[in-house]
């Protein structure tokens, strides 16, 4: 008995021993080939960190700069800048009203076109679809001129409705084409046996088809607000004055006096909206991914 | 122009706009300013008797000096819009941005009342007013318009000022002279700079005069120093005259200053690059106006008492450069306040010396009589940064070593074109990095401008 239970215990932990090896040949050589990508993807992101807490008089010091502090750091003395000497705050609410309403648009709209493509128009639908995401590759390089006219037409110049007006027009092609891919992925016996047992159409999309399509709606939640928050033509040419401004432009044009940038500032500024959009972008990674690829096998 | 002025659209933010404009027109003094006397003027002369009331839009600038900006919009554009019965709103953005918003504002037709950028931009002007009225009234009050801004701001052919600068920027070199002395020169000369390059870089301080497409101060340097070799970009009657011998030999001679004396990232500079480059303390010498020295100061970097401030070096040719800047307004055609924008920058330029001083010296008036030099030299002269009376030289530089954009021609279309593709930058770098001789960067460069000179001369601007 002992001897079995001595060599179980030796199996059980022999059988660890296997399956540690196991995992790290599978594991090992994935962690080998990404861990550098992942360490030069983040540097980036930590000499934000290092220089948002230094002392500006650190900022030309080679022998510190960009890896660690000196002496006179960390130091809160940029965000205090940035939150009482500018109209960063402003900035902020500003992006948050315009994303909400954007992706607010951008659902309502894309939804049913993203659907309707998918399910109803056959195979007009399937070039339609192709169509609209065309105009989502037109630079906005090429367009904020036009643009400007428009938005000077409808009175709406210096307001940030300028851009809830503007920014659907390339939200809207984009999630449209990815929901639509992704709605092509939901078995089609699904909403015919919703249909045989009464359901209009409008109740199977919101009791069915929506539900089972929170991955693609989160993927367009997440990436049409990453949209608005990153743009950075129109917000420009809409607003000029300062307390209008959006993220983007603000800490660009606010925040470099002639040939001086604000280094310490404008880190501060660039860290405060990455916080959120990388914890959003982890906490629905998988759905995010599930979304993007959803259409991708069909 | 904006929405937010008209109170159908506002959005009910502007209770003190409504006041003022209620308040009534007002009686508004006679003043007299004494030329260069530094008295405050805001009362209407020329303007008398016609009513000024309601909004004025500019856009302006993110000045390096932020008094400038906080004495510009909170007292002088309060002061002068009280008195005038405007509200003055004035807007900033950073100076790379200034001419992607004209374009704009241009293209909608719809835009600011006033428009400011750092150069001449003479190819509006088709869409812009004369802005003869303000030079003439200025000239009444502080004496004639400086060379400089006159060259850059009038269109001979048309007859017209298609903008009006309010101020120029001397542009200096900036060097580190507990560097320079440790090898035993100075850049007193082009063949002090190629002399002390390979030594300058074996000690770890390259020189840093920029040769990037992206970078004003490049274009600046690069232009000055044609000049100091006796090379132009265009003649009086504004012909293309960039292919000489003597472009060729300026090509060669910095060729050689960026092989053993500079490091690659001149190719990459934006403005900020040569800034960073001298407060790195890796610089040993860069082109800049005095931003580059104020900022040490402010930050208190170690070697900030080091930096010293000299005219362009001589070449065979003299010494002469461009100014780094000009600060240049222009009244759109649809602008919604032309009287009260054309008093306004009548009455900024005539009370200069406050501008002066709140820029630290960096704005030098470009009519001289609104601040005189022997009153800049006396202001210059009290600042207690060392060496003491550094700033002293820029008054020399600004009398004797500055000129005009299209020296010997004038500022035009076509000379504004030129710079804003980079051009002489491009035709350095070329040659700098061995990608084509000096005489085929020249034979390129030349036929690239003789293009857009022939397309200018069409449209009948030159």
């Amino acid at each position: 008995m002992l001897a079995t239970q001595k060599l179980d215990s030796i199996t059980g932990r022999g059988t660890d021993v296997e399956a540690f090896g196991r995992a790290l040949r599978e594991k090992g050589l994935s962690y080998l080939i990404v861990g550098p990508f992942a360490i030069l993807l983040a540097f980036p992101f930590y000499v934000m960190v290092i220089t948002a807490f230094k002392d500006q008089t650190e900022f030309y010091n080679p022998d510190i700069t960009p890896y660690w502090f000196g002496k006179d750091s960390p130091t809160w003395h940029n965000a205090s800048f940035l939150f009482h000497n500018t109209d960063y705050p402003k900035w902020l609410a500003n992006t948050a009203i315009v994303g909400l309403c954007v992706v607010g648009i951008t659902l309502v709209l894309a939804l049913p076109a993203g659907y309707a493509l998918a399910r109803l128009a056959g195979r007009v639908g399937q070039g339609l679809g192709v169509g609209i995401f065309l105009t989502y590759l037109v630079p906005p390089t090429l367009l904020f001129i036009p643009f400007f006219w428009v938005i000077n037409q409808v009175h709406l110049q210096n307001s940030i409705w300028s851009l809830v007006l503007v920014y659907p027009s390339f939200t809207v092609p984009f999630s449209t084409w990815l929901l639509m891919g992704f709605f092509k992925t939901i078995p089609q016996e699904l909403e015919d046996a919703a249909l045989v047992d009464g359901a209009s159409r409008v109740k199977t999309l919101t009791r069915i088809i929506f539900p089972i399509s929170i991955p693609g709606i989160l993927t367009v939640v997440i990436f049409s607000f990453s949209l608005v928050v990153n743009e950075f033509v129109y917000a420009f040419t809409f607003i000029s004055p300062s307390e209008h401004k959006m993220l983007s432009p603000g800490v660009y044009t606010d925040l470099i006096r002639g040939d001086l940038p604000e280094w310490g500032t404008i880190m501060v500024a660039a860290l405060i909206p990455s916080i959120p959009l990388a914890l959003l972008y982890n906490t629905f990674l998988d759905r995010f991914i599930a979304g993007f690829t959803g259409g991708a096998f069909r | 122009m904006s929405s937010s002025d008209d109170p159908a659209r506002r959005e009910g933010r502007y209770d003190r706009r409504e006041l003022i404009r209620k308040a009534g027109a007002g009686a508004v003094s006679v003043g007299v300013a004494g030329s260069g006397l530094g008295q405050a003027f805001y009362g209407p002369l020329r303007f008398k008797g016609r009513w000024l009331k309601g909004d004025l839009s500019l856009i302006t600038w993110v000045h390096f000096v932020p008094a400038f900006d906080t004495w510009f919009d909170k007292t002088w554009a309060v002061q002068w819009g009280q008195k005038n019965d405007v509200d003055v709103k004035i807007d900033h953005i950073l100076n790379t941005l200034l001419t992607a918003r004209s374009t704009a504002e241009v293209a909608a037709k719809s835009g600011h009342d006033i428009f400011f950028n750092l150069s001449p931009q003479a190819q509006f002007e088709d869409d812009v007013i004369s802005h003869n009225e303000i030079v003439q009234e200025v000239q009444r009050k502080v004496g004639k318009i400086g060379r400089i801004a006159h060259k850059a701001t009038y269109n001979p052919k048309t007859k017209k000022y298609f903008a009006f600068s309010d101020n120029y920027v001397p542009d200096p070199v900036i060097w580190r002279h507990d560097i320079w002395n440790a090898i035993g020169l100075s850049p007193n000369n082009w063949d002090n700079v190629r002399k002390a390059a390979p030594k300058l870089k074996a000690a770890g301080h390259p020189i840093g005069i920029g040769q990037s497409a992206n970078d004003v101060d490049s274009n600046m340097a690069l232009m000055s120093f044609l000049m100091c070799f006796g090379s132009f970009i265009q003649d009086q009657k504004h012909r293309v005259t960039i292919k000489s011998k003597r472009t060729v030999e300026a090509l060669k001679f910095m060729a050689d200053i960026y092989q053993r004396g500079e490091t690659d990232e001149i190719f990459g500079w934006d403005p900020s690059g040569n800034n960073n480059f001298i407060y790195s303390g890796k610089g040993s010498m860069i082109f800049n106006a005095i931003s580059a020295t104020r900022t040490p100061e402010d930050r208190g970097l170690p070697f900030a008492n080091d930096l010293w401030i000299w005219p362009i070096p001589k070449g065979p040719h003299g010494r002469m450069a461009y100014e780094h800047v000009m600060g240049c307004w222009w009244i759109w055609k649809f602008a919604k306040n032309k009287a009260a924008a054309k008093k306004f920058l009548a009455d900024l330029e005539i009370n200069y010396r406050d501008a002066f001083m709140a820029s630290k010296f960096y704005n030098f008036p470009s009519f001289p009589g609104a601040m005189s030099f022997s009153r800049i030299r006396k202001a210059v002269a009290s600042d207690k940064h060392r060496p003491l009376g550094k700033y002293g030289i820029l008054t020399t530089i600004a009398q004797k070593y500055t000129t005009n954009p299209g020296h010997p021609g004038y500022a035009n279309a076509a000379f504004g074109e030129m710079f804003n593709k980079s051009i002489i930058p491009k035709m350095f770098a070329e040659v700098s990095q061995k990608k084509m001789t000096p005489q085929e960067a020249v034979n390129a460069a030349d036929r690239e401008l003789k293009q857009i000179y022939a397309k200018w001369r069409k449209l009948k601007k030159i």
